[in-house]
């Protein structure tokens, strides 16, 4: 019994049975280590990964239901040997990481709603975060760093159209 | 003088965290690990009559099975009243029975559930009402002959720690027919720390020695214990810590490392041992649940001319932390205003519940709110305001302190008055005329530097940059990666870039008091800068020769040694480094820093592990709330702080340290509370059903640093970030009574208790019955003995 599933962009066969939960199989068995599983039941929202366009959370998709599925972790947001991606280079910018446990869950929840809502206001950045418990922060710098990333994107996309006439 | 002190640099840690790559102990993953189980209790009381362990040493997988009779010890921190395994009796649901290690997680939970104990039951004493009932079983029939670590706390049956303050003649003021006299009661619920990294611990067993990579805030204290419990050489364990996902105090104490390491031995294997978030749920060293009574003389024109108050602390089933936080008392509610003359008792009672433990500003967090809350009602009565009050009453420079400690410099009357001009300088909170009920409240605090003994070595490397060898841990507050290399770099001229901070190893750093009380900054900082101190005089003393001149004539700058006056003349640190490597070997100084000590007035605390503050730290709160009459709903509307910092190293990392700690302590304030059903049961058991702070919950903090206040930190700094959940449950208990009008005396306020207060509803005030009224009542020591000690004659 396997399971295959694309991971960061790479067809993987996991052997895993099927009814075990997603994040357990990138954890243990792809040493994807950066997906956390602080809770193992839904609620903390430290294991959130994309499944195709979706973020959830990944202790509770059953590999099985990964099959043929494209799945990207907090590893893909950026080149290993390369920059960081804009959300990450603006929550580094602003002083926003403690423990750090939560941010690969908060990253990839953040980056969703950056790829459906370029140019979010306060409110839907702090209702996209709602899913993802941090012990340390209280919020506000994540909230002003994913605002501060979605504006620089919007300041390069200006840029690059006005280059462009 | 310094372009490092005080500026915003970033976390080094930072980029690793963002991409997922930071190793916690949860994420060890070895070749051949094994993975461990603990068989728990499933009851909260009783006497174990067999426990066999045969069942799981038969199961698939299982390489070792351990037990009560693999860790002869016991530890605690006054009284050593704690056994790893439970030892014939059961005094909490989720006690741990026995361990077990398999090749699969699942293969040790499968073998741990087959362990067969039968258990003759017990009523359990959950609260500690019922702890304290005159006909109630003694949780800990042996107390008497527990070892005792620390000598001074009176103790008695099911009262683990007894702590008491007196000074002055309390009784006759509180006679005096010209005071009135104001009383609070109060009671505060348990909080669970909830760090996202459960308490976690990989062993291995390697030459005779135990080898723990933990998730801890304590590596000396866990070598200490480990050892203590297992009835070894505190030489034989080793303890390393990664970066820690979050401690908050959680971690502050010996948790689950003894358990991996007995069944790293019994397997030959490494072996991996992480709390499930049910297991972190159940059995979280939390913040205590605690009950107060406080009462006042006051005069007509508003002194305080006596104070008494009673403080029950559950510690649980076991003494753990309370017994020391007993000491708090004397410094927060008998904290903050010039007292006549005072008398405290606080005393940690043990029930059938879960152990308790520290938390961020432990004790601090209720005895602040009920102060702060009876000093409004003593306002009050007085028809005074409570700004004003409170700035006639602070204490300040030459005051003295509940204990006799005098205070030096005025810092909270000041602070005040920024917390005014702060909140002038802002937006004006609109009160809408939505039906809702508007209040605002501004509070002070006391709290302290947990100083204790730290040990630094820092090593002149040949590239001349450096290395900072210690027992600092990065529990995510950012001091080992911000104010320390920070700190380091500042005293020897160089670049933080050039200062290397080594990750916590008992092995290679001296000890250490641990990453908690706010002290990191303070003694590890202290410490590393007496070790910068000797690097220092060695570099001088080398580069003389180099260049010729006398060592008293150099200076350290932008990693040169520079002959003062003559900027020409200067060499690179790392010319130095090598020079030294040639002619007298590598040059390195090792530093070490412990408190001053402060002496309490003779005879006025007795049981105090900590009867006068080293270095105590201020701070001033408001905040503005709306509540619903429908829903008994707060919203925090806004928040503003006044924060004494000594010194600021990095004011945008204190910042970050000052809103997660008020929206820890806004859950705390609002929803956050562990209970227990009848039968010992946590009944939240993950996130789910206990509540903490989400995104859509928190308002942004204002932040006003307040620097210059007398500090024995190095630079004059002080610990930042402890202290921003002090007087949040406070400000917020404040705010909601001048709301809704009515007397807030318990914590959490969760809408419906917020709406029984509205309601007046029976059942939503608090009941302490089982506290007599007076002092006297409250001690098991003769009181007129105390009184008497501290100078005061019979009444």
């Amino acid at each position: 019994m396997s399971t295959e599933l694309t991971v960061n962009g790479e067809v993987r066969r996991v052997h895993a049975g099927p009814m075990t939960p997603l994040a357990r199989v990138l954890r243990e068995e792809l040493h994807l280590s950066g997906t956390k599983m602080a809770c193992g039941e839904g609620f903390c929202g430290s294991c959130t990964v994309f499944v195709d366009d979706d973020a959830v959370a990944s202790c509770l998709v059953p590999v099985g239901h990964a099959e043929g599925r494209s799945v990207r972790t907090v590893e893909s947001l950026a080149d290993p040997a390369g920059a960081l991606s804009p959300l990450q280079q603006a929550m580094k910018d602003a002083d926003a990481v403690q423990c750090g446990m939560c941010f690969p869950g908060v990253l990839i929840s953040l980056s969703a709603l950056l790829e459906s809502d370029p140019d979010p206001g306060r409110d839907e950045v702090r209702e996209a975060l709602v899913g993802n418990i941090c012990r340390c922060t209280g919020y506000e710098r994540i909230v002003d760093a994913a605002l501060a990333a979605a504006q620089a994107a919007a300041g390069q996309g200006r840029q690059a159209e006005g280059n462009g006439s | 003088m310094s372009q490092v002190i005080g500026a915003n640099l970033p976390r080094r840690d930072a980029e690793d965290k963002l991409r997922g790559r930071t190793m916690f102990t949860v994420d060890a993953a070895v070749g051949g690990l094994l993975h461990a189980a603990l068989r728990r209790s499933d009851v909260a009381a009783g006497r174990i009559v067999s426990v066999d362990l045969e069942p799981a040493r038969r199961m698939p997988g299982v390489r070792a099975v351990v037990s009560a009779a693999d860790a002869p010890g016991r530890y605690g921190i006054t009284i050593a009243d704690h056994p790893l395994f439970a030892v014939d009796e059961i005094r909490y649901l989720g006690e741990p029975i026995a361990a077990v290690a398999a090749e699969t997680l699942e293969q040790a939970r499968a073998a741990a559930a087959a362990i067969v104990v039968e258990v003759e039951e017990f009523t359990p004493l959950i609260t500690m009402a019922q702890a304290l009932a005159g006909d109630a079983r003694d949780l800990h029939p042996g107390w008497e002959d527990y070892d005792v670590l620390i000598e001074g706390g009176r103790r008695a049956r099911n009262i683990g720690w007894e702590a008491t303050v007196v000074r002055g003649d309390t009784d006759a003021v509180f006679a005096r027919s010209d005071v009135r006299i104001v009383e609070t009661e109060f009671a505060a619920g348990r909080q669970n720390q909830t760090p996202l990294e459960p308490r976690a611990c990989v062993a291995g067993y390697e030459n005779g020695r135990f080898v723990l990579q933990t998730s801890t805030q304590v590596p000396w204290a866990v070598r200490n214990s480990t050892a203590r419990l297992l009835g070894v050489r505190e030489s034989d364990v080793r303890v390393v810590v990664p970066p820690v996902g979050g401690g908050f105090g959680m971690k502050f104490e010996v948790s689950i490392e003894p358990f991996a390491a007995l069944l790293a031995r019994a397997s030959g294997r490494s072996v991996k041992l992480v709390n499930s978030r049910q297991e972190e749920m159940q059995t979280a060293l939390c913040r205590e649940n605690a009950e107060i009574r406080i009462r006042s003389a006051v005069s007509e024109s508003g002194e305080i001319l006596a104070r008494e108050a009673v403080v029950l602390m559950d510690c649980g089933a076991y003494g753990g932390e309370q017994p020391f936080l007993t000491s708090m008392t004397a410094h927060t509610l008998g904290g903050n205003y010039r007292l006549g003359a005072v008398r405290l008792v606080s005393r940690a009672v043990y029930t059938n519940s879960p152990p308790n433990g520290a938390f961020r500003a432990c004790n601090g967090t209720y005895c602040t709110a009920a102060l702060e809350r009876h000093t409004d009602e003593i306002c009050a009565a007085l028809g005074m305001d409570r700004v004003e009050f409170r700035r006639r009453n602070v204490l300040g420079d030459g005051d003295i302190g509940s204990t006799g400690q005098v205070f030096e410099g005025d810092v909270l009357a000041p602070m005040l008055d920024r917390m005014i001009s702060l909140r002038d300088s802002g937006e004006p909170v609109r009160q809408a005329d939505d039906g809702r009920l508007y209040g605002t409240a501004t509070t002070v605090g006391t709290w302290f530097i947990f100083v204790g003994p730290s040990a630094a070595t820092v090593n002149l490397n040949p590239d001349g940059g450096v290395t900072l060898v210690t027992a600092g841990v990065e529990i995510g507050s950012g001091s080992t990666v911000q104010a320390i290399p920070q700190i380091i770099a500042d005293s020897l001229g160089l670049r933080v870039e050039d200062v290397t901070v080594r990750a916590a190893d008992t092995d290679a750093a001296g000890y250490d008091g641990g990453v908690g009380g706010g002290r990191t900054t303070v003694s590890l900082g202290a410490a590393g800068v007496a070790a910068c101190d000797e690097v220092r005089r060695k570099v001088f003393e080398a580069a003389a020769e180099m260049l010729e001149t006398s060592p008293g004539d150099l200076s350290l700058a932008d990693g040169h040694v520079v002959v003062n006056g003559v900027p020409s003349a200067r060499i690179t640190l790392r010319e130095v480094a090598e020079h030294a490597q040639q002619v007298s070997g590598p040059i390195s100084g090792s530093g070490s820093f412990t408190g001053t000590g402060v002496q309490p007035m003779s005879g006025c605390a007795a049981g105090h592990l900590i009867g006068a503050l080293d270095l105590p730290v201020f701070a001033v709160h408001e905040c503005d709330v709306a509540v619903d009459p429908d829903t008994g709903h707060v919203e925090v509307l806004a928040y503003r702080v006044v924060q004494d910092v000594g010194r600021a190293i990095n004011p945008r990392a204190i910042l970050g340290q000052v809103q997660g700690g008020v929206v820890q302590g806004l859950g705390y304030a609002l929803h956050e509370e562990i209970t227990i059903d009848p039968r010992g049961k946590v009944r939240q058991t993950g996130f789910e059903t206990y509540r903490v702070p989400l995104s859509g919950d928190v308002v942004p903090v204002r932040l006003d640093l307040y620097e210059g206040a007398p500090s024995i930190g190095p630079l004059g700094v002080k610990g930042a970030g402890e202290v921003p959940i002090l007087n949040v449950a406070a400000v917020v208990s404040c705010a909601v009574a001048d709301a809704i009008g009515k007397s807030v005396s318990q914590i959490p306020l969760t809408p419906q208790r917020v709406l029984g207060l509205i309601l007046e509803r029976d059942g939503e005030s608090v009941d302490l019955r089982h506290i007599p009224q007076g002092w006297r009542e409250n001690v098991i020591a003769d009181p007129d003995e105390l009184m008497a000690a501290a100078g005061v004659g019979r009444p």
